[in-house]
């Protein structure tokens, strides 16, 4: 960093030399010598410190290993297995910080561990050193390249352009880095159950012997009672969220005053701000009890887990997103088309039922269909006021469950790898991502189809 | 028609302000049927706020505010009692840009006369949709095509559109804020030759910025200047032989 700053400076008092303080005969502004000198000896420095960080700890470890084999009895670390050799470095790492380890500490071990220690420093170093060098050679390369004519602003926007491509990059190697690991452990997971019940299978017991002979040991993993339970839910709640997000964009652009709209629709976005944490309690705690007590009143009998309360509950946290979506599309219908019916001698609500919603529809379904993927990748509202219980029921006064709320269920606690249970979660992971994928594709294609109507 | 020269609108002493913008000062005008009434002037003078104060689409201006009086067939169209719905089956407006509904061309003509219900059954309706896309001249052009959308026409069969539109509600008044500004030579011809075919129906008020197409297409001629009307008179009398020296210079090219 240092050197870099450094660099900018000189690169810059170097350019302006050239050419006798006449910044005129420079082919760029001095400015731009400057960073391309900090540059120099930014990049080469940068690329030796992420080496060092991703296989650092390969070198020292490989080097800890290497030394073991001179030792009395180490040569038989070379024989270990991966897994066993994996532990055992493991040991040697804990006992350098002094942490608890899985086996007496031998002498190898410690001597093992000093060396670790060392090892570590000295690579430290190495890289460091090797990183300030040659940041500084760089440095003086660059610098000595500098001329009035070197074209330095076309430089760097080359470099800026290499920049940006590499942050898109990052974020779409992420997607794929996510996407196929869900694929290979749904795969890993389909060894164990077969695709055919996973996807069309009546019960989900995710229960897995750890021995043979246990109690309850075929599991059975089919996911139509939670795809059902979120289906439920979603449903619920989009009954409840589409009519009144929508009818209250319709009042914000079309007949609230400047006053009413300043007031609201901070509000209602304000409930968009609401953790889901909150909102989940709230179900839990106030919608769900009233609900029941409400139903005991009406003589109807209701858990106090219902899929109803969940539904409400994530309805209400779903109205900003659909209301501020449609405010967008609504307000977006060209004033003239306004006009023209008012025109005509239309009335207000004329208006708004024949024109306007017609006009908006494609961004209005695009907002249903993003309010329904938020739904159903909602968890913590479920999992507080919903249950845990995989019924496979269209009745939404009884407990339910979701997809998201199993994954949850499965993946907390103690876990063992490579078991259906915790492999199921991923095949869950993927169902639901493909889904909501689906359904956000259909609304840019809905949205796309008729986005040239107008203009 | 035995009445053309009684007046029916009437407009007198209007004021018109947005907020402490005094837009239209003490304007009087009176409009006939079966005369086509054009309005000019320099740009920002009123003519299309002074257009709009006639079937009320101010109204929705929330600091727009009106003084004075416009009456229709005697009767104040600022009354309590009259209804703005009514005012606009019966004074109709073509817009400066064309803009038909994203509906196929036969809902476009057809959304007057359902919302007003003129129509006892489809047939009809239908005889008013015909009826109207005859008159404005597009029939022949898309009569094979009803039921495509409005939007795919081009821009002067769009604005042929919009009149259809607006003479399906068969309104008294048609109201046109520079209905060609948008359009080539081509399609302003047409355009010029349909207000001269519905002159004979429809009183037509036009705001033009276009002094040949004003001195073509009008009867009756009003020249705004800064919210006033300087002159107003017979078009053929304006354009030769003005009697206020800013008509002329205006009209002559020399000012505005």
């Amino acid at each position: 960093m240092l050197i870099s700053s450094a660099a900018y400076f000189i690169g810059r008092r170097k350019a302006l030399q050239s050419v006798q303080g006449d910044v005129r005969q420079l082919h760029s502004l001095p400015g731009h010598y400057g960073w391309f000198s900090a540059m120099t000896s930014l990049l080469p420095g940068l690329i030796i410190i992420v080496v060092w960080i991703i296989f650092g700890s390969v070198i020292v470890d490989n080097m800890t290993l290497a030394s073991l084999a001179g030792l009395e009895g180490g040569g038989k670390i070379q024989s270990l297995s991966d897994l066993d050799r994996a532990i055992y470095l493991n040991d040697i790492h804990n006992l350098a910080v002094g942490d608890a380890i899985s086996r007496p500490a031998s002498d190898n071990l410690t001597f093992a561990a000093q060396y670790y220690l060392r090892a570590k420093e000295n690579i430290f170093w190495i890289f460091s050193l090797s990183a300030v060098a040659l940041s500084a050679l760089t440095a003086t390369l660059g610098i000595r390249k500098i001329s009035p004519t070197m074209r330095s602003r076309n430089i760097l926007e080359r470099l800026i352009l290499s920049g940006l491509a590499l942050c898109s990059l990052l974020a779409v190697l992420t997607t794929v880095g996510i996407v196929s690991s869900l694929i290979f452990e749904t795969l890993r997971f389909l060894d164990h159950v077969s695709l055919a019940d996973f996807l069309l299978g009546l019960k989900w017991s995710p229960q897995t012997a750890l021995r043979a002979d246990q109690v309850g040991s075929s599991g059975a993993f089919g996911v139509i009672p939670l795809f059902a339970g979120t289906l439920l839910i979603t449903v619920i709640a989009l009954v409840f969220a589409v009519p009144v997000g929508l009818l209250s964009a319709i009042y914000m652009t079309e007949f609230a005053s400047r006053g009413a709209r300043a007031v609201f629709k901070p509000l209602l976005e304000l409930l968009a701000g609401i953790p889901t944490v909150v909102y989940g309690f709230f179900a839990a705690l106030v919608v769900a009890p009233f609900i029941r007590n409400s139903g005991d009143f009406l003589g109807l009998e209701i858990a106090s887990e219902s899929a109803l309360a969940a539904g409400l509950v994530m309805g209400i946290m779903i109205i900003p997103l659909m209301s501020s979506l449609s405010d967008d599309v609504i307000s977006s219908v060209p004033q003239s088309l306004r006009d023209a019916s008012y025109g005509l001698g239309a009335t207000k609500t004329e208006t708004i039922l024949n024109v306007i919603i017609p006009s908006a529809l494609p961004g209005i379904v695009s907002a249903f269909l993003l309010a329904a993927s938020r739904a159903i990748g909602e968890t913590m509202i479920v999992v507080m006021a919903a249950g845990m219980a995989a019924n496979l029921t269209a009745n939404p006064l009884e407990a339910v469950t979701t997809v998201t709320v199993q994954i949850v269920a499965l993946l907390t606690g103690d876990q063992e790898f490579n078991s259906a249970k915790t492999l199921s979660a991923f095949a869950l992971g993927l169902a639901l991502f493909i889904i909501t994928l689906i359904l956000n594709f259909i609304a840019l294609k809905v949205v796309r189809k008729y986005q040239e109507q107008y203009d | 028609m035995e009445n053309t020269s009684k007046a029916m609108i009437e407009a007198r002493n209007v004021n018109v302000y947005y907020d402490d913008n005094h837009a239209i000062k003490n304007v009087d005008l009176d409009i006939s049927s079966g005369t086509v009434t054009a309005l000019i002037g320099p740009s920002g003078c009123g003519k299309s706020t002074f257009l709009r104060c006639i079937n009320r689409m101010n109204d929705s201006i929330p600091s727009c505010r009106i003084t004075g009086s416009i009456t229709l067939d005697g009767q104040d169209i600022y009354d309590k009692a009259i209804d703005v719905v009514q005012l606009r089956a019966r004074v109709g407006m073509v817009f400066q840009k064309p803009n038909p509904f994203p509906k196929s061309i036969y809902d476009n003509v057809a959304y007057g006369p359902r919302i007003h219900g003129f129509a006892r059954n489809s047939a009809e309706l239908d005889e008013i949709v015909f009826t109207s896309l005859q008159k404005s001249g597009l029939w022949n052009e898309v009569k094979d095509r009803l039921d495509t959308s409005g939007t795919a026409l081009s821009g002067g069969q769009q604005q042929r559109l919009c009149i259809a539109r607006t003479i399906a509600v068969n309104p008294e008044v048609i109201l046109m804020d520079e209905p060609c500004s948008a359009l080539d030579p081509i399609a302003t011809a047409i355009i010029e030759e349909l207000i001269e075919e519905l002159r004979n129906r429809f009183a037509i008020v036009i705001v033009t910025h276009s002094m040949q197409q004003a001195a073509r297409v009008s009867q009756k001629t009003a020249f705004f200047h800064l919210g006033e009307i300087l002159e107003f008179g017979d078009t053929s009398e304006i354009f030769t032989n003005p009697k206020v020296e800013k008509t002329k210079d205006y009209i002559t090219g020399r000012y505005g």
